[in-house]
């Protein structure tokens, strides 16, 4: 009985076990994330967001499309359950809340300017810039994990840490953000199509 | 001189009238303590609306949560589209707790209106004063922290709050689109200041 309980809590533990890299398979990893990070001209991707508030019975769950455009024009598409996108292109933030629309220059706000470049080097998976984040590295289920933790004070108060897993190319699976109060939102990533031509027209405003 | 005084005399009778007497209610007999608001009493659901707040010029918008977690005790959370939390709030009893403000938003001014108007909202058993009716609507004139309020029920639906002072409208809630117990268009209206919050269920 004794042994079937530890083979039922090793197969539970054992499976989910994260083992941290070594520091040749993060350089292994780094380099392939950087590869093909910087042969990726476009991404399109379906997305579905669990947000998981600690108080909640139930995630909230949305859903929605993202299109990238190499260097810096990224556009999240949320369509279900309300319709809502955010473009970032040329420094300036458009919204478009269900027909109503607005727009919010970046230049001048540090920490959109910072965002922008989370969001689009998560989507590649490219952020690992050790003079603006703690990176660490670790093995989970023959992916592998990322986590992320911003040096930046300010930054660090609406986000503790970042999880990224990619697959085995090096793709990015899941971004998960983890806010202070370890509360957090993740956003799972499916149909995931790179380098297809992608017209101007998707990033219009 | 006697015009003007007696069209001054005019003018108070109308604008010192009370609120109710202004809206042609006539008051009833009170047959019961309290009334109740349904639309944010049930413990087993998550109530999660798109919501945009129209602020002193600024306009954005977000997901609201609200979640009944025990009597008199409920949590109201405001996050981004993509998550990012702006505002966590607990309503216990006569507690108020700011869990969690964004840093530019964390004013003493803006948390007392955002605590006022969000109390209004989950207070389930607001105490009665006075039953009015007015046509087919029934006006109950509530006190919630010590603020006055009236509550409009037609056919036995909360439609409207409206928070009195000195006799003039401040604040009111109105609630549309119910259905089970769940008011999928709610929007909160101050008219002293330039500040409109509009909810809708998803």
């Amino acid at each position: 009985m004794h042994k079937l309980v530890f083979i039922v809590l090793l197969m539970v533990f054992g499976t989910n076990a994260q083992t941290p890299m070594s520091s040749s398979e993060a350089d292994a990893l780094k380099a392939k994330v950087k590869e093909l990070s910087d042969e990726t001209n476009t991404i399109t991707s379906d997305f579905v967001q669990y947000k998981h508030l600690d108080f909640l019975s139930d995630d909230i769950i949305s859903e929605g499309k993202l299109a990238f455009k190499s260097p810096n024009m990224v556009k999240w598409e949320y369509i279900k359950p309300f319709s809502y996108s955010v473009l970032f292109k040329n420094e300036t933030l458009f919204i478009n809340d269900d027909g109503k629309k607005s727009d919010m220059d970046m230049g001048s706000n540090k920490i959109f300017k910072q965002l922008n470049q989370l969001i689009t080097a998560s989507i590649k998976g490219d952020m690992f810039d050790a003079s603006e984040f703690e990176v660490s590295y670790f093995k989970i289920d023959g992916a592998s994990e990322v986590h992320f933790q911003p040096k930046d004070k300010q930054f660090s108060e609406f986000i503790k840490s970042f999880h990224i897993t990619f697959n085995v190319k090096g793709e990015v699976l899941v971004v998960k953000m983890i806010e202070p109060s370890e509360d957090y939102t993740e956003i799972v990533f499916t149909n995931r199509k790179t380098n297809q031509p992608l017209s101007d027209a998707v990033f219009a405003q | 001189m006697r015009y003007l005084l007696s069209s001054i005399f005019a003018l108070c009778l109308v604008s010192c009238a009370s609120y109710p007497k202004k809206n042609g209610f006539t008051k009833m007999e009170a047959t019961q303590q309290s009334i109740t608001n349904v639309y944010f009493g049930d413990a087993s659901k998550d109530y999660v609306y798109k919501a945009n707040i129209e602020a002193f010029g600024n306009s954005f918008s977000g997901i609201f949560i609200v979640k009944k977690l025990g009597t008199a005790h409920h949590r109201i959370a405001f996050t981004t589209e993509m998550g990012n939390k702006i505002f966590d709030f607990s309503f216990r009893g006569k507690d108020f707790k700011v869990n969690h403000i964004l840093k530019k938003m964390d004013r003493k001014i803006l948390l007392n209106i955002l605590k006022n108007d969000f109390s209004v909202l989950v207070k389930e058993y607001p105490s009665l004063e006075k039953v009015f009716q007015k046509e087919k609507t029934t006006v109950y004139k509530t006190d919630i922290e010590n603020k006055k309020y009236y509550h409009f029920l037609s056919e036995e639906e909360l439609t409207k709050i409206v928070q009195v002072k000195n006799s003039k409208k401040k604040v009111e809630f109105t609630f549309s689109e119910i259905n089970d117990n769940i008011a999928k268009h709610i929007q909160i209206l101050h008219q002293n200041l330039n500040l409109k919050i509009t909810l809708k269920a998803i």
